[in-house]
């Protein structure tokens, strides 16, 4: 008793602690988020090409067409998220705030999720509750969450489905919670093609426990997801095979996956030991769960992160595992020392301590906020960060992230707004339609979306991409304007370029260089 | 209901394939090291791993996996 009544004040102490700190990166991230709604261009590429492929379906047309035709245009992502976004278009326009807004809600929704499923198997508040703040504080949730992009749609639909074929057995729901379980499964397949991981964990599970539903679970969900399949490519004429596999086929280097896993575990290091013993403890002492499973088949999807183009993003679902399994280990040790032996009852309130302890070493692992303001300024000093900044290609961010370079998470200035505001200029004044690497610039100004390059790029070195018309247009000098970025364009349509148009101006913006191009013909009397 | 011995078969299996496979690589000409490359060696190691756990599982006899 004694004991008891020495450690309550301490046990309180570090578990405000820890809630103020979890609770302080969800603040963090509502400012990020409300920061990013107001600014309307592309903040990462391809923020514009998933809203414009939400125009596309508002207009009742495929985003899965020919790239090798004017304007150039296909995208390589299946419909759900920019389906999500069409009934918002009318209120915010084309504008990507529709979007962000879906991705934003569907992180809290998987926090809530993660933190819902946790408090059912371990009951109390505290776990609980940093076990759903824990997915948002992630420097990669923070990053990626509320940006128009797909893949935290993806993540989320992958948090339900678990959650619901975890109760697959429930005595009265179970035929309920499977049916359900697999229609999220679709719905995150069809959000993003990633989710297969998932797939595969969530049946194992069902395999494990009950071979004959697995079989019937397996074969109707790929009847349905392959019937829908097979309309969607007969309905663009073959377009979405090209655009949605055969284009993501792209070259694989280990040294991105080794990088991207050790900085994945770095950050993360408390949750993914938790998880990871919670894996073991379930594999050799006890019945593998669909949480543990998840986690381990999200490895897979964090393996993948190598490819071209992918990035750590990938290893979100492995963070949403991680957070979840984390938060069931520590109860489970809870639960286990909480009996009247004299060991355990010393364990179990050395527990109380250490919970929020670990929470508290992990904290300071995820570091991520500005560094600059009223607030911030003198919380980075306090913390001694002020100083270690992020650097872009042409501006300094005020902001610090734990997880080193990064192109995400830091604020817009004005002046990247009025960087954002020329080029609209260039685009305004152009003679014809705007060649842009990113696509906003052609949607604030009404002008057609023409290309998408990574599109192009990955179906040219896969071989699928004929550039003789578009290459024949930039000769032309048909394109009044040109905005690149990161050039991530096929060699030949480059060449094209460079013959063809002259560099007039570098703006920065939100870190990197936007060069803005002219046809030569305007300086026809200069060469 | 499938059981750790079951579980640990199947892993024993995927181990065996996974190395197998990986070293069958270099006969066939595919990737691009010459000789036995990183990737070789990291999936070599895993797969060794695989079926050491498989071994401990079949150890563990008919408790449900």
């Amino acid at each position: 008793m004694l004991l008891l009544r020495t450690l309550r004040p301490l046990v309180i102490i570090l578990t405000v602690l820890a809630v103020l700190a979890y609770l302080g990166y969800l603040v963090v991230y509502v400012i990020y988020a409300v920061d990013l709604f107001r600014w309307p261009f592309d903040y990462d590429q391809g923020e514009g090409f998933e809203l414009y492929d939400a125009i596309l379906y508002s207009q009742g047309e495929w985003p899965y067409r020919d790239n090798a035709t004017y304007p150039f245009y296909a995208s390589n992502y299946p419909p759900l998220f920019h389906l999500f976004i069409v009934p918002l278009l009318p209120i915010f326009g084309p504008h990507p705030i529709a979007g962000r807004l879906v991705s934003f809600t569907a992180t809290l929704v998987t926090g809530g999720v993660i933190s819902v499923v946790v408090r059912r198997k371990v009951g109390g508040w505290f776990i609980p509750l940093i076990s759903g703040l824990a997915f948002l504080a992630s420097n990669y949730v923070y990053q990626i969450g509320p940006l128009c992009r797909l893949h935290m749609t993806m993540v989320m639909f992958e948090t339900l489905a678990i959650a619901f074929i975890a109760e697959f057995e429930h005595p009265q729901h179970g035929r309920r919670n499977l049916i359900l379980g697999l229609l999220m499964l679709l719905c995150a397949g069809y959000t993003k093609q990633m989710a297969v991981f998932t797939v595969a964990a969530a049946l194992s599970y069902v395999f494990l426990r009950d071979v004959k539903k697995a079989v019937i679970a397996g074969v109707s969900l790929a009847a349905v997801t392959g019937i829908i399949f097979w309309l969607l490519n007969v309905a663009t004429d073959g377009q979405w095979w090209v655009n949605i596999i055969q284009a993501n086929v792209n070259e694989f280097d280990y040294r991105q996956t080794v990088f991207l896993f050790r900085q994945w575990f770095h950050l993360h290091t408390i949750f993914i030991l938790l998880a990871a013993g919670y894996l073991v403890y379930e594999l050799f002492w006890d019945r593998l769960s669909a949480y543990s499973l998840w986690f381990f088949f999200a490895l897979g999807l964090g393996a993948l992160s190598g490819k071209w183009g992918a990035g750590f993003g990938y290893f979100t679902t492995a963070v949403a595992a991680a957070c979840l399994t984390s938060g069931l280990a520590l109860g489970h040790l809870q639960h286990a020392t909480r009996n009247t032996h004299h060991a355990s009852h010393i364990t179990h309130h050395a527990l109380r301590i250490l919970i929020p302890l670990l929470y508290l070493l992990q904290a300071p692992r995820m570091l991520h906020l500005p560094t600059s303001g009223p607030v911030f300024g003198p919380l980075t000093r306090a913390l001694g960060v002020a100083d270690a900044l992020v650097v872009g290609d042409c501006a300094t961010f005020q902001y610090h992230d734990a997880m080193g370079y990064t192109q995400l998470g830091h604020l817009l200035t004005p002046d990247d707004y009025a960087a954002g505001e020329e080029i609209l200029n260039y685009i305004r004044t152009a003679d014809g339609p705007p060649f842009s690497e990113e696509a906003m610039f052609s949607l604030l100004t009404g002008k057609p979306v023409v290309t998408n390059p990574t599109q192009l790029l990955n179906l040219y070195n896969n071989g699928l991409l004929d550039t003789t018309e578009i290459v024949e247009r930039i000769n032309r000098q048909e394109f009044g304007v040109v905005i690149f970025r990161a050039q991530f364009y096929p060699p030949p349509v480059l060449e094209a370029i460079g013959q063809n148009y002259r560099p007039v101006e570098h703006l920065c913006m939100n870190g990197f260089y936007y060069h803005i191009l002219w046809p030569r013909r305007m300086f026809a009397g200069e060469e | 209901m499938v059981t750790k011995r079951q579980l640990g078969v199947v892993v024993i299996a995927l181990g065996l394939l996974a190395v197998f496979g990986i070293i069958v690589v270099d006969f066939i000409g595919a990737g691009r090291w010459g000789g036995f490359g990183p990737l070789q060696r990291i999936g070599v190691g895993l797969g060794a791993a695989a079926i050491g756990v498989g071994f401990i599982l079949v150890l563990l006899g008919d408790r449900p996996a």
